[in-house]
């Protein structure tokens, strides 16, 4: 049922806002989407979505990396924020908490896939921009996350039944 | 409270992760599934990528502008400055192509002749209050003119040196309605007095009244005694119509200066005029008339049809 929703979003991502030249990096729609998505879903759900969410950036035309390394990387932190979110009730509780984790789990996601890209011998580019560009990201989805929270949310709760946040 | 990673959802991440895995050592194996994915995804992309590029490329480079605001208005101001630069350096260019053109001009007409000239630059016009047709050039004594010198420019005469001063002249024009030359027709050789009218046609009027010229008879100038004011044989003009008064002794007619006296920008001043007189070899050559093509254009009747019953 959620495989359009991120079907559509991705096709936005790719024709939409890849066309916006926004500065510091820019933010990915897409990636708020799945994270906010894995942070209201359990951890089996959290992985199998960032197992498909991770596969469709693979094979994005503009990917680098080899077909996997998306994949890998957003089925952890994918796991990981579902299983911190399903930990602890003040997480579940407070919107805030939900922004902040997604947030943080986009920067570390972006660390995480310049890590493997390294290890995998990846070309990278200076570090000064890839740090520029990953805090632009983070700070980016910062303020992004609360206006496309609210449509996650709802959207989570249709499918699944059990709205959070409205 | 949900307990913490039961089983099944590790065994899901592990199973998930070495899927992911595969996935990496399969398209650095360079299999060729894996690189279809993506040339796949290019495929069904591209139709939204260009619709989306039509309709949002603007906003892009609006928001890419936004955030480079500083940086294009200092690029803008010195493209700016840059501009005017060039702006003031082409139309130096342009006047010096002019004067260069012009000094051509009169170094052929003054070559043909044998003239010894010496350039110069007008510098100020006749000013508009006064009736009379004078500009004021940058040659004076200093130059070794002196007063009743022909001055000319590359299409014909101009006018005469009327006040020297050490650093500039004052030349009354030939369009001055003071101005009086003798003129000789080219060709035929007749003799008349042209005077200024103040326009850049003048007045003919001819010395013999058995004798008559045409529309398009070129004239120059007869010469002077001394060759002051005038030396003999520079192009005055031509003919633009003729008058027919019956009260008048001899013809008249309307003369159109070849020089353009209201826009001067490079003259010479004759300082020695030729040992012998160059006669009508200064005239201009009328221009050829360029033979126009005619097309012949072959059309064959195509047989109508004939009515059916």
């Amino acid at each position: 049922m959620s495989a359009p929703i991120f079907l559509v979003i991705f096709l936005f991502q790719e024709s939409v806002m890849n066309q916006l030249h926004i500065p510091f990096g820019g933010f990915s729609v897409f990636l708020i989407f799945t994270l906010s998505w894995c942070a209201l879903s359990t951890p089996e759900t959290g992985a199998l979505t960032g197992f498909a969410a991770g596969f469709l950036l693979d094979v994005a035309p503009h990917s680098q990396g080899p077909i996997g390394q998306w994949t890998l990387v957003l089925i952890v932190i994918g796991y990981g924020i579902a299983y911190l979110r399903y930990g602890d009730d003040s997480f579940r509780s407070s919107p805030l908490s939900l922004v902040v984790i997604v947030s943080i789990g986009i920067t570390v996601s972006l660390l995480l896939y310049i890590r493997l890209g390294a290890l995998l011998g990846m070309d990278l580019g200076s570090t000064f921009q890839l740090f520029k560009t990953i805090i632009g990201n983070g700070l980016w989805s910062l303020a992004v996350t609360p206006f496309l929270l609210p449509v996650v949310s709802r959207l989570h709760a249709n499918i699944f039944e059990t709205r959070e946040f409205a | 409270m949900r307990r913490r990673g039961d089983n099944r959802s590790r065994l899901l991440l592990v199973t998930l992760i070495v899927t992911s895995l595969f996935f990496i050592t399969l398209d650095l194996r360079g299999v060729q599934v894996m690189s279809g994915l993506r040339t796949g995804a290019q495929t069904v992309l591209a139709p939204f990528q260009r619709v989306a590029t039509s309709a949002f490329s603007p906003v892009g480079n609006f928001l890419s502008d936004v955030v480079h605001l500083g940086r294009t208005r200092a690029q803008l101001k010195k493209l700016q400055d840059q501009n005017s630069q060039l702006r003031s350096t082409l139309i130096a260019h342009k006047n010096q192509d002019v004067d260069v053109k012009s000094l051509k001009s009169i170094l052929d007409l003054a070559g043909t002749a044998g003239y010894k000239i010496v350039n110069a630059k007008v510098i100020s016009q006749g000013s508009a209050t006064s009736f009379s047709q004078t500009v004021t050039i940058d040659a004076g004594a200093n130059m070794h003119i002196t007063r009743d010198m022909t001055v000319i420019c590359g299409e014909g005469l101009v006018g005469v040196v009327k006040i020297v001063y050490p650093n500039s002249s004052l030349v009354m024009l030939a369009s001055d309605p003071s101005f009086r030359i003798g003129v000789r027709v080219a060709g035929s050789q007749q003799i008349g007095i042209l005077s200024g009218q103040g326009t850049d046609h003048a007045v003919l009027q001819l010395l013999n009244s058995q004798s008559s010229v045409k529309v398009g008879d070129a004239l120059v100038a007869l010469g002077s005694q001394a060759n002051k004011p005038f030396v003999p044989g520079v192009p005055v003009g031509s003919v633009s119509s003729l008058s027919n008064s019956s009260g008048a002794i001899s013809q008249i007619a309307d003369v159109k200066y070849y020089a353009h006296l209201n826009s001067l920008a490079v003259v010479a001043v004759v300082v020695h005029a030729p040992v012998s007189d160059p006669r009508d070899a200064l005239v201009p050559k009328p221009p050829v008339p360029t033979p126009i093509p005619t097309v012949t254009i072959f059309v064959t009747p195509t047989p109508s049809p004939s009515p059916t019953k």
